[in-house]
Order: structure tokens, then sequence, then C-alpha cells
């Protein structure tokens, strides 16, 4: 038996037919293409390697910024150990692979004749269409959210960008003595170390810079779920008595005239606030019907294709897929070389490989000389339709200088990858 | 089928990539690999084997930098000898070796797939 045909047709979304014969016919008229949404984690990394990989597809990437701000390292600007210019990514070097970037948003798809609509009003067809748009907040679930986001006292920074600097300039604005409020979301969502990381780094300059400050974590986690014993080892070894994690404690309401931050159980008086909104699926996955989870929320996917199983030729990738995967840029850049491995092989005519492998390391810094990774392997398992966590897998226990080396390297390994 | 396929594929990639940073192209992998091999316990074309390491090393990629040429403290993997790659894996595996994340890498591959990503990072020049 040379392959396990009959996984083979439960993974193909589209049904083999449908699915190949199509870019067969395609392949011979002339070149696929393949738009794709969101220059990101997920999308730059697609676009880059479905070219690298085969540059007879022709690849569109639709994003509307002219540069990238990295998520990853944004901790260490609001800390104060890095400047906005450090997690700025330029695009400049995907054209040279032989990618056309649009600059624009996606804001309709019709799925039956393949065509993506953008918001200047052009009409873009696909042969295959990557969505990987990153998340969307669901502010509506925190009383006084929008208004307080709109006045600019009410932060999340859990997109890089504007946000980002705005909350170093009120950390670094507030007086010594004062309160800093982070409300964290229950999982599945962003990085769910990031706001640990963040809890460390702001303590870290409190410590030198203002030490009589405080940071109330109101976390709706049960615990530190992320490295949660190297967190509290750091937190209790660099910043004794600053950081004060409150789990099981969601925000439902936040009022910006008083600075009042109303959990599930309590009411805190902040001079900084910054609330991490629940999310979902960035909105174009809702315009191309494919946030389908029972909650409507994020994107069930193949997990060998990452197509959608209920509309076809549209793959989604990264934060906004359905999955017990953990929503990092590590997981979102591996998932994207699936898939394109995954459509070189079927606008070739072949199947694609049946058992992917996703590999996930995430770092946190806790100061700025001390870093800890996770790790774990998960395959697929074509028969349970799930990537399988493999034995082994875990977090440290301690933050360490060793892994700080690591955690820069790693930025700039991935950063030359998706973008370079 | 699959290896004449991929040659002429390969010949055309290096043709139209010629100007472009371009990777290691499948042709000579699937030629070093004529058999098949297994994955997950299932015996697959040697052309599917060949996808599958592509793959997974370009997991590597992400902390070992782009082709396996790293540009920070974590080591490079391109040009390294393939039977110290394969090596290291079992080492780290076992505890040999000691490591910070390699030994979970290690516990989720096995040995074949070891020895497919070894001759795969050692044949980048
Ligand atoms: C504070 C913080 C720290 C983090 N640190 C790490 C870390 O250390 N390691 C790690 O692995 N992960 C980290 N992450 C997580 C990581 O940032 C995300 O998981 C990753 O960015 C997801 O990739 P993506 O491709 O899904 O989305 P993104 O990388 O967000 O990319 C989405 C892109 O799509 C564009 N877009 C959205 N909608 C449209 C549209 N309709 N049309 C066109 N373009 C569109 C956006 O402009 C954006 O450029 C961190 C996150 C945060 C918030």
């Amino acid at each position: 038996m040379s392959f396990n045909r009959r996984s083979f047709l439960k993974f193909s979304g589209a049904g083999l037919a449908a699915a190949v014969a199509p870019q067969l016919a395609f392949a011979k008229a002339g070149k696929p293409h393949v738009v794709v949404v969101g220059a990101g984690y997920g999308g730059a990394t697609c676009a880059k390697y479905l070219r690298m990989w085969d540059p007879n597809i022709q690849v569109t990437l639709i994003e509307p910024n002219a540069q990238f701000y990295s998520c990853p390292m944004s901790n260490w600007v609001i800390g104060g150990m890095r400047s906005m210019d450090d997690i700025i990514k330029s695009y400049a070097n995907l054209p040279g692979y032989g990618i056309k970037m649009v600059q624009d948003t996606a804001v309709g798809v019709d799925a039956n004749k393949r065509v993506v609509t953008t918001g200047k009003g052009k009409k873009i067809s696909y042969d295959r269409l990557v969505l990987s748009p990153g998340v969307e907040f669901m502010t509506d679930q925190i009383e006084g959210f929008d208004e307080g986001e709109a006045a600019g006292k009410v932060l999340h920074a859990w997109k890089a960008g504007p946000q980002t600097l705005s909350l170093r300039k009120q950390l670094e604005a507030m007086p010594d003595g004062g309160v800093f409020v982070i409300g964290s979301p229950p999982p599945p969502g962003r990085c769910v170390s990031g706001p640990y990381e963040r809890a460390s780094l702001v303590a870290q300059y409190f410590k030198r810079n203002k030490p009589k400050s405080k940071i109330i974590m109101l976390d709706g986690h049960f615990d530190v779920v992320s490295k949660g014993p190297m967190f509290k080892a750091a937190w209790k070894k660099f910043y004794p008595g600053i950081i004060e994690h409150r789990p099981y404690n969601l925000v439902t309401k936040v009022d910006h005239n008083s600075m009042i931050v109303t959990s599930e159980f309590e009411d805190v008086k902040a001079d900084v606030i910054n609330i991490v909104p629940k999310q979902r699926a960035g909105a174009i996955c809702a315009a191309a019907g494919v946030r389908t989870d029972s909650a409507g929320v994020w994107c069930p996917v193949n997990g060998v294709t990452y197509e959608s199983p209920t509309v076809p030729f549209v793959h989604i990738l990264g934060d906004s897929v359905a999955s017990n995967m953990p929503k990092s840029a590590h997981v979102s850049n591996n998932q994207a070389k699936i898939c394109a491995a995954a459509l070189v092989e079927m606008f070739n005519g072949r199947e694609p490989n049946p058992y992917p492998v996703i590999g996930s390391t995430s770092y946190s810094a806790t100061s700025d000389e001390t870093s800890g990774p996770i790790a774990v392997v998960m395959r697929y398992d074509p028969d349970k339709e799930a990537y399988i966590r493999q034995p082994g897998g875990g977090a440290a226990d301690v933050s360490d200088e060793l892994n700080f080396a690591y955690n820069l390297s790693w930025f700039e390994n991935i950063w030359a990858d998706t973008f370079g | 089928m699959t290896t004449k396929y991929l040659f002429a594929c390969a010949a055309g990639t290096a043709l139209i990539l010629s100007a472009l940073p371009s990777l290691a192209t499948d042709a000579p992998l699937v030629a070093a690999k004529s058999k098949p091999c297994l994955i997950a316990g299932w015996e697959q074309s040697a052309h599917t084997c060949v996808i599958h390491t592509k793959t997974i090393a370009a997991t590597c990629f992400i902390c070992h930098g782009p082709n396996g040429k790293s540009t920070g403290a974590v080591p490079s993997l391109a040009g390294q000898d393939k039977e110290y790659l394969a090596a290291a894996m079992r080492d780290f595996k076992s505890g040999k070796r000691d490591s910070t994340v390699m030994k979970k890498y290690a516990l989720g591959y096995s040995d074949s797939e070891y020895d497919d990503l070894a001759a795969f990072f050692a044949a980048i020049k």
C-alpha cells in the first residue's frame, strides 16, 4: 500500500477530482493564481514559499499597510528595551520573489465565482485563496471599551502599531506609585504567554524607574497558563511586590473617565489601562463564509491543505484557524509552509503529503537578559483529523541568559524567513 | 515518473529562478532517495518523502534561519556534516547531549526523519 487513501479522501475538502482536475486543466492552460490576504507571519510566508517552491504559480498578496509591525518583540518596546523602529519590517524584498503586492484591504469574497473584492473596488480572481488576516477584537464584550479606546485611554496593543507606542508613552507619563492594569482574556487567543511577558517587562521598567508602582493583572485564565512556573519564579526573584496576578478575573467593563476597570469580581482603579479583548478570526474570514466553528469565531481547516471544509478553494492560516495549535507567529509561519507545499502538489496534479508536522517554539522574555522557551512537535493524524502533540514537549521552568540569546536569534531568523 | 517530472521541473526552476534567491530544488534529493519511505507507519513514494523532508526542514528554518543559515546565536545547519547532524538529533533525544528545546523536537521526529533532514541540510552549500 503506497498511500493511506482512505484518509486522503477525508482530507480533500473539495474532493480530489474537484480539487485537482481544474488545476490540471489550468496548469496546462497557463499559470495558476493564488491570492493571499494579509502580509503577516502566515500570509507573507505562504506567498514567498509558493514562489520559491513552484515559480509557475502566480501570487498576489493583498495588504493595506506599507510596512509590517511585528507583535513579537512589541512587548520589548512597551517595556522600554527596544524602539518602534526595531519592530517595523519592510515588505521591500517580497516583490523580488515574483510576488505581486497590492496595497489594499480585501473586503469581500465571491466563493462561487472565485473573486476577491478590495476596499478600493478592485476585483481579483483566484484559483486558490489564502486568508491570513490575524485576529479581530470582540470589543462589544467589554462595556465601555470602544469609548475608552476612542478616547485613547483604553488600549489593547495586541496588534503592534500605534497602540504599542501609545502604551509605552502612557507608562512613561505615569507617576511613580501608579497602577498599571492588564486585562487578558481566556484562551484561545493570540499569544497566550504574551500578557505575562508584557507584565514582566513593564515590571522591570517600574523597578528601575518607578519603584512604588504596581501591576495588577486581571486574568480571564485560571492561572498563569503558559510558562507558569517560569514566570512566577521570575516575578518572585526579579520583581517582588510589583506584579499581582489575579486569576479567574475576566474584565467585563471599563470606564475611562473614572479609570475604573471592572471584572467579574472587583473594581480596580488604574492609572494606565491595557485590556486585551477576546478575539475571533479576521473579518474577511466572515465575508468568505469560513468562520464556521461552533461559536462562529474561528475557521476550521483541513489539516493537510488548510482548506476550509465548507468553502472550497479557500484556505486559512495563522491565528484565524480553529485548532489546538498555539496562535503564534512561529505556528503561522509553519502552517503557511504546509499549505504552500500542499498547493504546489495539487496544482501539479499530485496528492499532498498526508502527514504534515508542525513545530512550535515560543520564547518569552522575563527581563532584558533572561528568556525561556516552550516547545512542542505536533503531527497530523489523518484518521483522527487532528494534530497530535508528541510526548516530551513543554516549557522551561526557569528563564536564563542563554535563552535570551536564542530569543533574539529567533526574531532575526523568523523575520528573515518571512520577510527577507 | 516522479523522478523524471522533478528533473524537468528543476531544470525549469533553475532557468526561471536564476535571478531570484532560491532554495534547494527537490531533484537531487529525489534522485538520492530512490526508495519509498515510511511516514507514520505508512509507506510513501520517494516523491512524498522528499516533500515531507523539505517541509519539515522549512520548519527548522524558523529558528535556524532560512535555508538553515542562521544570523543569530542559534547554530546554522546548512552545509554541516550529515552524520554529525543525525547523531546530534539522536543524542538530544537520549539526553546524552544537553539542549534547551532540541530534546523536545527530537522526541517528535523519527530516526529516518533525522537522517533525511541531516541529508537535506548537509547538501546546502
Ligand atoms: C504582544 C505580542 C507578542 C507576541 N510575541 C510572539 C512571539 O514572541 N512569538 C510568536 O511566535 N508569536 C508571538 N505573538 C503572536 C503573533 O503575533 C501572531 O500569532 C501572528 O502575528 C499571527 O500571524 P497571522 O498571519 O495570523 O496574522 P498577522 O501576523 O497579524 O498578519 C495579518 C496581516 O493581515 C493584514 N490584514 C488583515 N485583514 C486584512 C484584509 N481584509 N485585507 C488585507 N490584509 C489584511 C494585516 O494588516 C496584517 O498585516 C505575539 C503577539 C502579541 C500580541
